[in-house]
């Protein structure tokens, strides 16, 4: 078959499987962002309470609740791939049927990231006209927004890659979900997902600009906001740690595929 | 009673030795749950360092009741947690017939079957944290006494609620769409009812009462006079454990039982 059928074939797939529970779909990766963008509304609502002109580190409230709505953008965009399926796949054996098929097993998991993609792309796009139409966030100029949308989706090939490097973790442990629980709090932490980076002490801000985690979200949230001199930097430093991230996983899946004895067949 | 102390002592047993086959995993819910704590006590007291209040409370009220949230979540992960998720996979599987065959009652087999062992460990964390955020605000010998009921009074408001929910289990499909809805309850609960506008507010305080759980126990400890919202948590309690008695039995009423 033509390699780009499999593709093509493995991505309407995806979108079948995540469209047939189309209730667990929302509750599970949609309906997550939106509370915690309900949340944050309310939060920082309250925190500014009724003054107008309170300023929070070069925060109107306003422009907090605005960061909050792009937040919700690059979180659709960037960070909603989640690698279970990788895990349950080897835990469960199945992995076996990709070890044999004319079509690699990254290469199955992958179009399903981008079948994924595609949906989240398409949810994104409502969000954000919901949140422009009630002035939530001002829509950017189109280089802006073109710019800003190329670059949430190049993190989120630097997301796909490291959740799939937690699945694969599969072949050592027998639980993958705590890892992945415990690397998403932290890039939620660290990333700027909370509150602005200006908001952490000033040592806190200066580590945060070599890890890659605010390039996940604080960067893309101020490039959509308008600082599109913060494109060239956030591209070299997430293209930086993406190199030893891919080599790590492929490391580990030829080491990991070594180790499978195919459980259960 | 005797009874049911003796299964849950054998559900315990259990719940240990299976989780202490599963060493690497073990550890890591500890550190999941110490990663929770850490992150979640650092971004509001962030917060706090440029403003000087959040609604009417100030830094160290706000600290206790996360840590008071935090308490009550540690309970949650504790007893009742894992026990969602089964259920979700006993429907589908049909393997929920073996608590319906128990002779005991088929809620409590099918909600505090598994004890997750390992956040157990985090029990002097947590209540470290409680104590410390409350030694901070010089709280006196009358509230520290009310902290305890207090914390198990919000955690059975919440797990009502939740045990309501699940029971959504029975009419889908796939039953984990309902575990996510629970967590988004979750989070909205984390934070006291006062950073909420006012219908938000009133449909969470009311309708779906979550924020009473965290608010209710809370303002009480602060202010003994201030009762409303911890009567409003006693009254929910009640209207919740009928409307789960009803629905439970009725949607047993409607389970087919795959694997028969």
């Amino acid at each position: 078959m033509n390699e780009a059928i499999k593709w093509v074939k493995t991505i309407k797939y995806q979108w079948t499987i995540s469209l047939a529970y189309r209730l667990n779909f929302f509750l599970e990766v949609i309906a997550p962002v939106l509370v915690f963008f309900f949340v944050q509304y309310n939060l920082w609502s309250a925190i500014y309470g009724s003054d107008p002109n309170l300023m929070i580190k070069g925060y109107s409230k306003t422009q907090m609740i605005s960061y909050f709505g792009w937040t919700l953008i690059v979180g659709m965009i960037s960070r909603g791939h989640m690698s279970g399926n990788i895990a349950e796949d080897i835990r469960l054996g199945r992995i076996s049927a990709h070890l044999v098929y004319p079509f690699d097993f990254w290469k199955y998991h992958f179009a399903n990231f981008l079948g994924f993609q595609g949906i989240q792309l398409f949810i994104a796009t409502i969000t954000f006209s919901v949140l422009a139409i009630f002035d939530i966030i001002s829509p950017p100029s189109f280089i802006h927004l073109f710019s800003a949308v190329i670059y949430c989706l190049y993190v989120s090939i630097f997301w796909f890659v490291i959740q799939f490097l937690i699945g694969i973790l599969a072949f050592w442990l027998s639980e993958t979900w705590i890892l992945r629980v415990i690397f998403n709090l932290i890039t939620a932490f660290l990333a700027g997902t909370y509150f602005p980076l200006e908001i952490y002490p000033s040592w806190f801000q200066e580590i945060m600009k070599v890890l890659p985690f605010s390039y996940i979200q604080y960067y893309p949230v101020k490039i959509f906001m308008g600082d599109l001199s913060l494109l060239p930097k956030s591209f070299l430093i997430i293209s930086i740690w993406i190199i030893p991230v891919i080599l790590i996983t492929k490391l580990a899946w030829s080491r990991g595929v070594r180790r499978y004895t195919a459980a259960g067949m | 009673m005797n009874t049911y102390l003796r299964v849950y002592k054998k559900f315990f047993e259990t719940s240990l030795a299976e989780a202490s086959s599963f060493r690497t995993s073990f550890i890591l819910i500890i550190l999941m749950d110490i990663v929770f704590y850490f992150t979640t006590l650092s971004s509001v007291s962030f917060i706090y360092d440029h403003v000087s209040t959040i609604g009417p409370w100030n830094k160290n009220q706000l600290m206790f009741f996360i840590a008071f949230m935090l308490t009550m979540d540690h309970l949650h992960m504790t007893i009742v947690s894992e026990n969602f998720w089964e259920l979700s996979v006993k429907i589908r599987t049909g393997t929920l017939d073996f608590d319906l065959l128990r002779p005991l009652s088929s809620i409590f087999s099918v909600f505090f079957r598994y004890v997750r062992t390992s956040s157990l460990v985090n029990a002097p964390l947590v209540w470290s944290m409680l104590i410390y955020y409350g030694s901070e605000l010089n709280l006196s010998w009358q509230q520290w006494i009310m902290i305890p009921p207090m914390v198990i009074l919000g955690f059975t408001l919440f797990v009502i609620i939740e045990f309501c929910l699940s029971v959504a289990m029975f009419w889908t499909i796939e039953g984990w769409g309902i575990n996510f809805l629970r967590m988004q309850l979750q989070q909205l609960a984390r934070w006291p009812h006062f950073i909420y506008g006012y219908l938000p507010r009133k449909f969470l305080t009311i309708i779906l009462p979550i924020l009473l759980a965290g608010s209710g126990p809370v303002n009480f400890i602060y202010d003994f006079s201030s009762f409303g919202l911890l009567l409003g948590a006693l009254v929910a309690i009640i209207v919740f454990s009928l409307v789960l008695k009803y629905l439970w039995s009725y949607a047993l009423t409607k389970y087919d039982s795959p694997s028969s």
